[in-house]
């Protein structure tokens, strides 16, 4: 046979598979797991949003810009490769509790029980500590009302 | 060196993804010898109703032209597909953002990255634009380039079909080799009722599993676009969301690689912690790994799949030795949740089965992890990419066969087969156009002023830095990996059409050639008398020292003017 009838003769129904497969692998199969998702996991799947009270403050797992000297910061953006690294070292945490204790007057010991609290990234012998920002500053502000109220009225904004 | 803690973490990983192999190894058998399966209940009327749907018979057997033919064919009317959806994505559905349509020579190259299982991605998914969260006028590259996003839509219909569609291509072909081997086969199987089923029975289970533990484990999957928020100290983010977690599941699992994001799995909502970083690694390696098995169930001969898959795992460990030299701790371009440690182990996991994805931006990476990476990458089946690695590991066997026959003066064989002048001849040109299509367009880059462009210098003290940029990119093109220094910067027409090119060729001549060896072995003549034992650990340790002597004669000198180099000038320098 040749190469020009053989190709005639398998297009007809390799236009149809490729259609179909597009079909079954670029729509049916990304709108099950969507709407799967939405119901098991619907938090993780709308991008782990955090909330204060009832407004949304940010997502857990991108990193936002604290300038203020009483939050945890972030890491510079142009060190990591994502350049919204949302974790920080625990080294990098401990080094920022002299400079918030002096800002809220939260005691450092209170602090450091509040970074060992929130330690992720290790299972039994294995990883590498770390904590994430937004999940300590939520915590400071949350155990810490007033302090922050008096610092920053608008931060509880509704 | 490595502490003792990370080092049981790799055996733990790669120790369950070999046994998860060896698990799923029975299932993925009965596939490709459509032997009944506790499935057919289920699938069998969706099977027939598509074959019925393409008008084909799937009992009919196919030569290795017509299968070869069949295979390029359907993927071409795919890219044709997936490249309309690219161009044209300002106009259709699911485009929240307003991204407007990807310029002719970029859609050109995506889509044969995406349907090679390359993935290289000269875009930024999520765009860089200048006014989120719309995202009609985008940011440029340094050559005056617009560096585009995608919609919704084409993450779908376009890059994620793709993923699906390449992978479930490679293991076809894995498959048709095989059975080119398999004593008293009478053709190479069906491609149609192969690809359906690998989708049907293999891709879509394991992937709709996979997607749903990424949801639960922090990766996005919604249709909403990106959200606006207001932050605690009055300042508003934007959210980059999307359908995340269907195509990270497919673009491991397949070891496409492309991720959602431009950071790729370094971006925290393709991989959130270190949970989603070990699934992600165990993804990639199952199928490559699964197949290795595979092979030696299928000849009815278990015990012939050890050297290839001992082979695959030994220069593994090589490339593991040499990028864990080096003290590994978080460096810039890396990413806290992942530190030094899961940053130099994904580089090199992605590297060996071709994936291509990244965790941490390549240019963080040391001098000797990006060396051990372009060994993953030129040798191609460490244990390689979705169904390939196993074909250029039977090409790496015939060619020692035919070594070992000229050391002892006698006719190579293998299987019982003797191996022809003619299986030589094949055999080196598949193993010859990997050098061909990686250091003619190196040079070819350099020589036309298409890297000074890019803004690689030429005549600096970095120069061995920018000479592994350019060498990376087409080594990553034509292995399929996908991994990648460039990203958006390479979005210039030379680097465009030139990686497609190579994506291409690398991809299909290759997968040609070997199967045309494949098919000559169909009714060859086999003795039972065993001359050389190619399931032995002696035979494997040849394996191996072959491969390596192959893949450095050929590209020493290239590696020696780029990671090697840099290496010695940061050792000079200070890192």
């Amino acid at each position: 046979m040749s190469l020009k009838r053989e190709i005639r003769q398998t297009s007809l129904p390799a236009i149809r598979l490729a259609v179909i497969s597009m079909i079954l692998c670029g729509l049916l199969f990304p709108l099950l797991v969507t709407g799967f998702a939405q119901v098991l996991f619907p938090g993780q799947a709308d991008g782990s949003i955090a909330h204060l009270g009832t407004s949304k403050i940010g997502s857990y797992l991108i990193a936002q810009n604290f300038s203020r000297p009483f939050f945890f910061q972030s890491r510079n953006s142009s060190l990591s490769a994502s350049g919204v690294d949302p974790d920080i070292t625990l080294q990098d945490a401990q080094s920022q509790v002299a400079r918030i204790s002096s800002a809220t007057n939260i005691t450092r010991d209170q602090l450091n029980t509040l970074i060992n609290q929130h330690i992720e990234g290790t299972f039994w012998i294995f990883g590498y500590p770390y904590v994430n920002v937004l999940t300590l500053n939520l915590a400071l502000i949350q155990s810490y009302q007033t302090v922050y109220q008096q610092l920053d009225p608008n931060i509880f904004r509704q | 060196m490595i502490q003792p803690a990370d080092f049981l973490t790799i055996i733990l990983i790669l120790s369950s993804a070999i046994l998860a192999a060896r698990l799923l190894t029975p299932h993925i058998v009965k596939i490709f010898t459509y032997a009944p399966s506790r499935l057919d209940r289920f699938l069998d009327p969706i099977e027939k109703g598509i074959y019925r749907l393409l008008g084909v018979d799937p009992s009919h057997g196919m030569g290795w032209r017509e299968y070869f033919l069949s295979a390029v064919i359907i993927n071409i009317f795919q890219m044709a597909l997936a490249f309309i959806v690219f161009v044209f994505q300002g106009g259709l559905p699911l485009n929240p953002q307003g991204f407007p349509g990807l310029g002719l020579d970029l859609a050109f190259m995506q889509v044969i990255s995406f349907a090679t299982n390359t993935n290289l991605q000269h875009y930024n998914g999520e765009g860089v634009c200048t006014q989120l969260p719309n995202c009609s006028t985008l940011s440029t590259n340094s050559a005056g380039q617009p560096i585009p996003g995608l919609s919704y839509l084409s993450q779908m219909t376009a890059v994620q079909f793709l993923q699906f569609t390449s992978a479930a291509t490679g293991i076809c072909v894995a498959a048709a080799l095989i059975r080119g081997f398999v004593a008293g086969s009478k053709d190479m199987g069906n491609f149609y009722t192969d690809f359906v089923r690998s989708l049907t029975r293999l891709l879509f289970p394991l992937c709709f599993v996979a997607a749903l533990i990424f949801v639960g484990l922090g990766v996005p999957q919604t249709l909403d676009g990106y959200q606006i928020l207001h932050t605690v100290e009055g300042s508003t983010q934007t959210v980059l969301v999307g359908p995340v977690a269907s195509l990270v599941s497919i673009m491991q699992l397949g070891t496409n690689g492309g991720g959602f994001f431009g950071a790729n799995s370094a971006y925290p909502f393709q991989n959130p912690n270190p949970a989603s970083d070990v699934f992600q690694i165990f993804l990639m390696l199952l199928i490559p790994t699964s197949l290795c098995f595979v092979y030696g169930h299928m000849l009815g001969k278990r015990k012939e799949a050890r050297p290839i898959l001992w082979g695959a795992y030994a220069l593994f460990a090589i490339d593991l030795l040499i990028a864990f030299i080096p003290n590994y701790s978080l460096g810039p371009g890396m990413e806290v949740r992942f530190g030094g440690f899961f940053t130099s182990f994904w580089t090199v996991v992605t590297t060996a089965v071709t994936t291509g994805s990244v965790n941490s931006s390549l240019f963080g990476n040391h001098p000797l992890v990006i060396l051990s990476a372009f060994m993953g990458m030129l040798i191609q089946s460490t244990p390689g990419g979705k169904g390939v690695g196993v074909m250029y590991m039977v090409m790496y066997i015939i060619i020692t066969v035919f070594i070992v026959g000229l050391m002892s003066g006698r006719t190579p064989e293998y299987l019982g087969m003797k191996i022809s002048a003619r299986d030589v001849k094949l055999v080196m040109i598949a193993f010859l156009v990997h050098p061909v299509i990686i250091l003619v367009p190196t040079v070819l880059a350099y020589a036309t002023g298409a890297a000074s462009a890019i803004g690689v210098c030429v005549n600096c003290p970095a120069a061995s830095t920018g000479f592994t940029q350019i060498f990376y990119e087409f080594t990553s093109a034509a292995a399929n990996n996908g991994s990648d220094f460039l990203g958006a910067t390479g979005n210039t027409p030379f680097f465009n059409i030139s990686a497609g090119l190579v994506m291409f060729l690398g991809r299909f001549l290759p997968i040609g050639v070997l199967l045309a060896l494949a098919g000559s072995m169909i009714n060859r003549k086999r003795t039972s008398e065993i001359g050389l034992k190619t399931d032995s650990v002696t035979f494997t340790i040849v394996l191996v020292g072959s491969i390596l002597l192959l893949v450095v004669l050929t590209f020493f000198p290239f590696l020696a003017l780029g990671p090697i180099l840099e290496f010695f000038q940061k050792r000079v320098n200070g890192f």
